[in-house]
């Protein structure tokens, strides 16, 4: 599942998903304003504790949730390097890293439908405007139920590559999984259509 | 003409997809319980298919499904006929099992309340309440066959259409959802390339290149479909090249 949801019964588990969500934007907005590195480095290690109560396990697997990343620091790192700033780079890799540590705490203590329930309320007012708010919290649904779908996909076909060739598939394996892709959102469609009278 | 209203109508019906024709001017009543779309791999069956649940337009001719066309009139439609797809992966759209169970009923005009009320009855009834919550990804091949049948018998339709229904399945399974079948109320269509499916049909079509080469009960049409299959397969195996 792309909802990492914790088995683990936390506090946080019994919060509205409205209060944790304006928790995390209020925390986005407080960091927002810093940018001083060893600030912002104290930040990332309070909400590293805030982990605590889901369980250690939890707060150790913290690091291995933040390492796919890695790209986003090389190329942030990389270009404030060479624009002589490292420190706004640093500060930027680290607003990043709370960011996501924040969400991921938040995805690990609530369930998706409460998320998606609070979603449909906060942009309820905007559908007088044009927004097609149940549109949008359908696919947000779909997309949930059709990452995992993909990420076997890729799985299979970097399997399918490795029972024929020795060397490593790479790059060469994203034109047929952006083609399963589309193939997979053509089969929706119709499944959609099976049983649906609007769609 | 009273009867028109009733079952699954083509008249004239053709369907060209990418240019070639994949089925070709298909006249048919299907009205028995009982009903199977015997054929090759591409002789046009899923396309058939496809066409009388409303997928897809017919290019020319007519299709009608309880006297509605199913391409048009979604709604309607909805209540008279389901389909059951072959690889479950393809129909399941939601996350987890009560969502993928309560789409369909929302979609024909139920509150999510009474949805939500008429799946937890369902889950409790086929003795699987403990599955609402479950992620549709950790449940077997089976398991989500079986979901998606649940999905479509939930909705009520007068007609379910199944395409290769136990194809991929372990023989359990088989068993167990061949029983389901021959229970259920309702008229199906099976589509299927393995005559055994279709022994208890009342009626039999085979398919070939988009055309109906026969029409019939089982007893006569399985027979003349199997020995020219066997044909096709001893030509096939025949590799010899000329010269």
């Amino acid at each position: 599942m792309l909802t990492p949801t914790s088995p683990v019964e936390s506090p946080y588990s019994r919060w509205p998903a409205g209060v944790k969500l304006a928790l995390v934007a209020g925390l986005g907005m407080v960091i927002g304003a810093l940018s001083h590195v060893a600030l912002l480095a104290m930040a990332l290690a309070l909400v590293w504790l805030t982990f605590l109560p889901v369980g250690r396990a939890e707060a150790a697997r913290l690091p291995l949730r933040l390492r796919p990343l890695w790209p986003f620091i090389l190329v942030i790192g990389g270009w404030h390097i060479l624009r002589g700033t490292p420190d706004v780079g640093l500060a930027v890799i680290l607003r990043m890293l709370i960011m996501v540590a924040a969400a991921t705490l938040l995805l690990l203590t609530t369930r998706f439908d409460a998320l998606l329930a609070t979603f449909s309320t906060l942009f309820r007012p905007f559908e007088r405007l044009g927004l097609p708010v149940e549109r949008i919290a359908l696919a947000l649904a779909m997309a949930v139920r059709f990452i995992p779908v993909l990420s076997q996909r890729a799985a299979d076909l970097a399997l399918a590559w490795r029972a024929r060739s020795a060397r490593n598939p790479r790059h060469r394996l994203l034109t047929p999984l952006a083609l399963s892709a589309l193939d997979e959102a053509e089969r929706s469609a119709e499944a959609l259509r099976a049983r649906s009278a609007s769609v | 003409m009273s009867e028109f209203s009733h079952g699954i109508e083509l008249q004239f019906a053709s369907v060209t997809l990418g240019g070639k024709p994949v089925l070709e001017d298909l006249t048919l009543r299907l009205t028995e319980a009982r009903i199977g779309v015997l054929g090759r791999n591409g002789s046009g069956k899923t396309t058939l298919l496809r066409l009388m649940a409303g997928l897809i337009a017919p290019d020319r001719g007519q299709v009608r499904v309880d006297g509605v066309d199913p391409f048009r009139n979604r709604k309607a439609t909805l209540a008279a006929l389901g389909i059951l797809f072959q690889n479950p992966d393809h129909q399941i759209l939601f996350p987890t099992v009560e969502e993928e169970l309560a789409f369909g009923l929302v979609q024909q005009g139920l509150t999510p309340e009474e949805a939500a009320g008429r799946v937890a009855a369902l889950l409790v009834a086929e003795g699987r309440a403990h599955w609402a919550k479950v992620p549709v990804s950790t449940l077997s091949q089976g398991q989500r066959h079986y979901l998606c049948l649940m999905t479509v018998l939930l909705m009520q339709p007068r007609t379910i259409l199944l395409d290769e229904p136990l194809a991929g399945l372990d023989l359990p399974t088989q068993a167990r959802l061949a029983r389901r079948f021959a229970a259920l109320p309702q008229r199906l269509v099976t589509i299927t390339h393995d005559p055994a499916v279709l022994a208890g049909a009342d009626r039999v079509l085979w398919l070939e290149a988009g055309r109906i080469v026969a029409d019939g009960p089982p007893g006569e049409v399985v027979p003349a479909f199997t020995a020219e299959m066997d044909l096709i397969g001893a030509q096939d195996a025949d590799a010899d090249l000329a010269g």
